[in-house]
């Protein structure tokens, strides 16, 4: 025993604390806990990693690793993803939400610029996939079975790859190059790519389902629906698809100087806007208002910035013609009554409100639907691929995912739907394995100690003025500040994972948050952690939570 | 290693207070102490007066201090210090930082009178308040830091008196710095203890460090009832420099004393069935006057 | 060189001498010209020192605590309520065992206030674990103040010399003050042990629970039973080097042949020889024991110098309210049980609130013993003025 020194005067240099751990009842853990950007992101993305990676490494090219792990067209996406992220994101309560998409769009930038190359995970495997057109939801499984290694091949019907990001999304929201850039990079993996070879016509299905260990089908909705209207053989009517595809293929198309676009989805936007863009005057006819409207809002207010005419309550009646061509349409003017079951309101004609909207172009931009040519699988409202939660087809083997499974939806969509598949694909042919994992609660802005953030107002990313806009088909949003996109990433509130603020390093009474020697981390003391839940209390985004001391 | 965290830019955590202090959880005291131990550095001796903070942090074999620590009794802390900076220059030693602390009872009571020779004779000591209010360490008796309308063990209907007000009756000693601070905001707490370190003689920090036992509110809101504190107007946070009150934090947005007094048992009777009593008024007009006085 | 000097500066001058870092005292009579004599040394220069002029004597005692723990020699003076009020203070320097210096110019205690002397004020801290040692005259008042910092620093134990307030503080006389060198020769430079320094960090003043405290009272006891050694070194040393008796434990004036021993302490004694002289001419063999270090009581000493001697009598200038003469028991302790029985232990008090103790009460009191023993009695008492309800 250790002998009283003089005048019980300690040396401090040789104490041994008292451990005061016992005291505890409650016990602080980490958790890590899902974003709600996370969680609503469509394509599955790490938001919460790659905007935290640009904010505290301020390393574009480790926040494109970070990226690219789910979603190999983070450019793309950057630029036309409705970013159902921001609406969740849960700065929304506190200012605004942080400006993912243009995060996400630098960060995809930076990675064409600096010709930043995927990793492969695993080098090889024997196994042979087939793919079924090349959209966004074929890419993305292609892309993540090749990099577990897998040989992937590529059917596409068209003769350039892309599905409708090539030929649906017009340039000025989506330019080539970046489309090209992308892709190359995918190919890189050693996908092989075969174009104009639409299975089920110039290949039969069987065939590929007998030299594949799996399919994967991912033909999108290609072909436009049509209304039944009189007169809709007329020249100059099109299918909104079509139209685009027209346009985006390079073949001129002369709209005249009156054009109506028929229809309240992201394709009569994109119709609307790329015929203003060839020098028309164009309307946009929906019956309903512009709250039923199911196109994206953005592309909506971007449409009328561009002086296209809304016409609401309005439902075409007869596409008017002279000589077989279009001269206008008679139309009705609606009003809404209760609503029908797609639960939006149900448009009632008025009678006697008809009159005619002159017309040199009419197009057709009322739905879309899979060309099934020569594939059979079981199908869903006689519509839609039916898929079970594995995203497997009727056919054994075959997956499905994207549009042609969905309906009309998202490229992001699509690239989750890929991945997914993917993941599917490789457990089928492992043998039944399930690797799903389930994900953490998602974390919601009244479990945030929001007090440690600080108002910061939103990247707002910059149009081309209006008359710039509407004379070629540049991108309307030109390129992005590398710097201004790490001060907005800085914004985020990384809800749900530590960001090192050091609030539980610095707050425990007992000093019982240390910093692990081994990984750098805070981890708590349990030898001293009284476990009064001050460090919980006060960390900002709920990473550490108390529970019940075993 | 990870790197320091650029939040704790301009922080010191050296841990000279070190764990395995026997504060109940949650202590502000506990927390402030260790923040000022670690603002002040290694080249510091502590002269500290009995009470909470010496018990729990001084007891044989075991006690927290990393630096030096002197402990004699209740109310000599600033005497004791007086003679340790004494000592110093007569043996012309140092520079060395010398810190005499205390809470609210040795500050404004049984040692006001020490506390005041010190700073009128003008020894190079800083004074730390570890302001909590009340006598914790004996079972939570009312001082005169208790504020109006607090229960403690001697005021179980309610404090009728106001809190005296330290701060002032420090810097009309003429010292040339005084200050006030809390522990939720530790980088002014650590700023203001680097920087009255820095000016010869007599300083004065005032650091309210609620107290969850004798507050009556869970471990986990220290931090958050300090920003309630001052955030209501109760606790002003402002510098006094050679008599000028200047560095006053602003309110961001000013809260209602009821957000204040709730979480704490303490006012728990200043409200019947959740309806204010006529003292909540009182206490409002104490943080209206705080607000208009120091322009909060 | 022999100076004729008022005490308290001659005590001043020699405090001086032994160079203390910091002084710090508060103004009460009659302890006040020690410290105004001291600020003039410091004030001119004549002294590298700290002076601290404190708004009490509880700050003047917590500073030399400071000081002294921060590892400077440290003096301060006091007296009477000023004792009391350091009481606090006064305890804690000895449970930490700093070696501090205080000289207690012996003063009743209040109420009702008394300025003059007796030697109440340093016994109601006479349990505090402080070497008390009491001076005789002015010469060795200043005498123990030079041995009372070695002794204090050999120990690190406080000590307090205790002189009888203004009976020797403003009595001029002439005193030998030492030379500077000499003193310097005698006393070493202070080493310090345990004190509070960023370059070894340690704790002073800890807590100490119930399995520790125990311990540590008897350290400091034993601590003060073994200063003996240390008190009669010094004093020996002293008298090799300075050529003087002063200090030690007890003094005997005539004590072998005596038939009746009177045991005191203080200035008092002076008068005490005075009267043996007297009676020894009148053919009465009367002796004195002289206690000089009250704590630690010399209770062997006592036990071995009177243990022939079966009529004693002690004059002290305290009492324990209640209870009668402190010194009487503490000389009463000295004596084995068995050896208790037939020897008569007298106790008088006297000369209490500066009270005059004139040689025919003493002549008095020894005639009173000589007869029969008394257990407890106020010498010198005006029975006149005292109502028969308060008898």
């Amino acid at each position: 025993m250790e002998k009283l020194p003089l005048g019980l005067a300690l040396d401090l240099r040789k104490v041994v604390p008292y451990e005061t751990g016992s005291w505890r009842t409650l016990m602080p853990v980490n958790i890590m806990q899902t974003p709600p950007c996370n969680q609503d992101c469509p394509a599955g993305n790490d938001i919460r990693g790659f905007l935290r990676t640009l904010a505290e490494k301020k390393d574009y090219e480790a926040a494109w690793h970070v990226l690219t792990r789910t979603n190999p067209l983070p450019a793309i996406c950057g630029r036309v993803c409705p970013h159902p992220c921001e609406d969740g994101c849960n700065r929304r309560d506190f200012d605004s939400p942080v400006a993912i998409n243009s995060a996400e769009r630098a960060v995809g930038d930076y990675g064409l610029e600096e010709n930043l190359e995927h990793k492969k995970l695993i080098a090889h495997r024997k196994e042979k996939v087939a793919v079924i057109g090349s959209g966004p939801a074929g890419l993305s499984c292609a892309f993540h079975l090749a990099k577990r290694g897998f040989q992937v091949k590529i059917f596409e019907a068209y003769g350039e790859p892309g599905g409708m990001m090539r030929y649906g999304i017009p340039s000025y929201r989506l330019p080539n190059y970046v489309l090209r850039q992308e892709l190359e990079n995918i190919w890189k993996l050693g996908i092989e790519l075969e174009c104009n070879i639409k299975v089920g016509v110039n290949i039969p299905m069987d065939q590929l389902i007998q030299t594949h260990d799996a399919v994967f089908v991912g033909i999108g909705a290609q072909t436009g629906l049509t209304i039944d209207i009189p007169g809709q053989d007329a020249g100059n009517v099109f299918s909104g698809v079509e139209f685009l595809r027209d346009v985006n293929s390079g073949k001129y198309v002369d709209v005249g100087k009156d054009v109506v676009v028929i229809g309240g989805g992201n394709t009569a936007m994109d119709c609307a806007r790329v015929a203003k863009r060839l020098g028309a005057n164009v309307s946009v006819v929906y019956r309903r208002t512009r709250v039923e409207m199911p196109a994206i809002t953005a592309e909506i207010d971007e449409a009328m910035e561009e002086r296209v005419m809304f016409r609401y309550h309005t439902n075409p009646v007869k596409i008017i013609q002279d000589d077989d061509k279009v001269v206008g349409i008679l139309s009705v003017q609606m009003e809404l009554k209760e609503p029908d079951a797609s639960g939006r309101a149900r448009p009632v004609p008025i009678p006697g409100s008809e009159s005619v909207i002159p017309a040199d172009t009419v197009i057709l931009a009322t739905g879309q639907a899979v060309d099934y040519d020569g594939i059979e699988v079981h199908k869903r409202d006689n519509k839609w691929i039916s898929a079970n939660e594995n995203l497997m087809t009727s056919i054994d083997g075959v997956f499905a995912g994207g549009d042609a499974v969905l309906g009309l939806e998202t490229v992001s969509a699509a690239i989750g739907q890929g991945t997914r598949a993917a993941s599917a694909i490789e457990d089928y042919i492992d043998g039944g394995v399930e690797s799903r994992l389930s994900s953490p609660p998602v974390i919601y802005s009244k479990d945030l100690n929001t007090y440690y953030y600080n108002k910061k107002r939103r990247f707002q990313k910059e149009a081309l003025p209006i008359h710039m806009r509407l004379k070629h088909f540049k991108e309307l949003y030109p390129a992005l500040d590398f710097e201004a996109i790490i001060d907005e990433a800085e914004r985020c509130f990384s809800c749900g994972l530590c960001f090192n603020c050091g609030n539980c390093f610095m707050y425990c009474p007992d000093n019982a948050v240390r910093i692990s020697e081994k990984t750098g981390l805070y981890e708590f003391d349990l030898d001293f952690c009284k476990g009064c839940g001050l460090c919980a209390k006060e960390c900002p985004c709920r990473y550490i939570q108390m529970t019940l001391e075993k | 290693m990870r790197e320091q965290s650029k939040y704790l830019e301009g922080v010191d955590k050296k841990d000279l207070f070190a764990s395995g202090h026997r504060a109940c959880g949650g202590c502000g005291q506990a927390l402030a102490a260790r923040l000022v131990a670690d603002a002040a550095g290694e080249n510091t001796i502590a002269c500290v007066a009995t009470g909470c903070l010496e018990v729990f942090s001084g007891p044989y074999p075991d006690p927290s201090w990393r630096i030096p620590f002197l402990h004699s009794l209740f109310e000599n802390a600033s005497a004791v210090a007086s003679g340790v900076d004494a000592a110093y220059k007569a043996l012309k030693k140092g520079p060395v930082n010398i810190i005499a602390q205390g809470g609210d009872g040795s500050t404004a009571d049984i040692g006001f009178q020490s506390i005041s020779g010190m700073f009128e004779r003008g020894h190079n000591v800083l004074y730390v308040c570890y302001d909590n209010e009340a006598y914790m360490n004996t079972g939570v008796q009312r001082s005169s830091f208790t504020p109006y309308g607090a229960r403690t063990s001697t005021t179980p209907t309610g404090n009728t008196t106001r809190k005296k007000n330290m701060p002032m009756l420090a810097a009309d000693h003429g010292i040339p710095y005084v200050a006030t601070a809390t522990v939720d905001d530790f980088r002014d707490l650590q700023l203001k203890i680097r920087k009255a370190l820095t000016i010869e003689g007599p300083k004065y920090i005032h650091i309210l460090a609620p107290c969850p036992l004798g507050w009556g509110h869970h471990g986990e809101l220290t931090v958050e009832i300090c920003r309630l504190a001052k955030d209501t107007g109760l606790f002003p946070v402002y510098e006094i420099i050679d008599g000028k009150v200047t560095n006053v934090r602003k309110i961001p947005v000013k809260v209602p004393v009821e957000e204040y007094l709730k979480p704490q048992g303490r006012f728990k009777h200043l409200f019947k069935k959740g309806v204010p009593t006529k003292e909540v008024d009182v206490i409002q007009e104490i943080a209206n006057q705080n607000i208009e006085r120091f322009n909060l | 060189m022999l100076k004729q000097i008022e005490g308290s500066h001659a005590v001043a001058h020699v405090v001086a001498q032994c160079r203390p870092n910091v002084i710090s005292a508060y103004p009460i009579t009659p302890q006040t010209h020690i410290v105004e004599e001291l600020a003039e040394i410091v004030g001119a220069g004549q002294l590298d020192a700290e002076f601290v002029n404190v708004e009490s004597e509880f700050s003047a005692a917590s500073v030399v605590l400071g000081a002294s723990a921060a590892g400077a020699r440290a003096y301060t003076a006091t007296s009477s309520q000023g004792l009391l009020l350091m009481s606090e203070v006064i305890y804690c320097i000895a449970g930490m065992r700093l070696p501090i210096v205080m000289t207690c110019a012996n003063r009743a205690i209040s109420a009702p206030l008394s300025i003059w002397n007796d030697q109440q004020d340093s016994m109601a801290v006479r349990d505090a674990g402080w070497i008390q040692l009491h001076a005789e005259d002015n010469q060795e008042a200043s005498d123990l103040h030079v041995q009372a910092f070695k002794i204090a620093e050999r120990t690190f134990l406080p000590v307090m010399v205790c002189m009888d307030g203004f009976i020797l503080t403003h009595a001029f006389e002439p005193v030998d003050i030492p030379e500077q060198k000499e003193v310097d020769d005698f006393l070493p430079t202070f080493k310090p042990r345990h004190i509070v320094d960023p370059r070894w960090p340690r704790g002073i003043g800890l807590f100490a629970d119930p399995r520790f405290y125990m311990e540590t009272r008897y350290i400091l006891h034993r601590a003060l039973e073994k200063s003996e050694e240390t008190i009669k070194e010094v004093s020996s040393e002293f008298a090799k080097t300075f050529g003087r008796e002063s200090g030690g434990f007890i003094k005997a004036y005539k004590l072998e042949e005596a038939d009746v021993v009177v045991i005191s302490m203080g200035s008092v004694v002076g008068t005490i020889k005075e009267l043996i002289d007297q009676l020894e001419e009148e053919g009465k063999k009367v002796g004195l024991l002289q206690i000089c270090s009250y704590r630690p009581f010399p209770r062997h000493e006592v036990y071995r110098a009177l243990k022939d001697k079966m009529n004693i009598v002690v004059l002290e200038k305290c009492i324990s309210l209640g209870r009668g003469g402190i010194l009487a028991s503490d000389v009463r302790w000295s004596f084995p049980r068995a050896e208790k029985k037939d020897r008569d232990i007298s106790s008088f008090v006297a000369g209490l609130g500066g009270r005059n103790i004139s040689i025919d009460d003493l002549r008095y009191m020894v005639e009173k013993v000589e007869k029969e023993p008394v257990e407890f009695e106020f010498l010198g008492l005006k029975e006149e003025l005292i109502a028969e309800k308060d008898m």
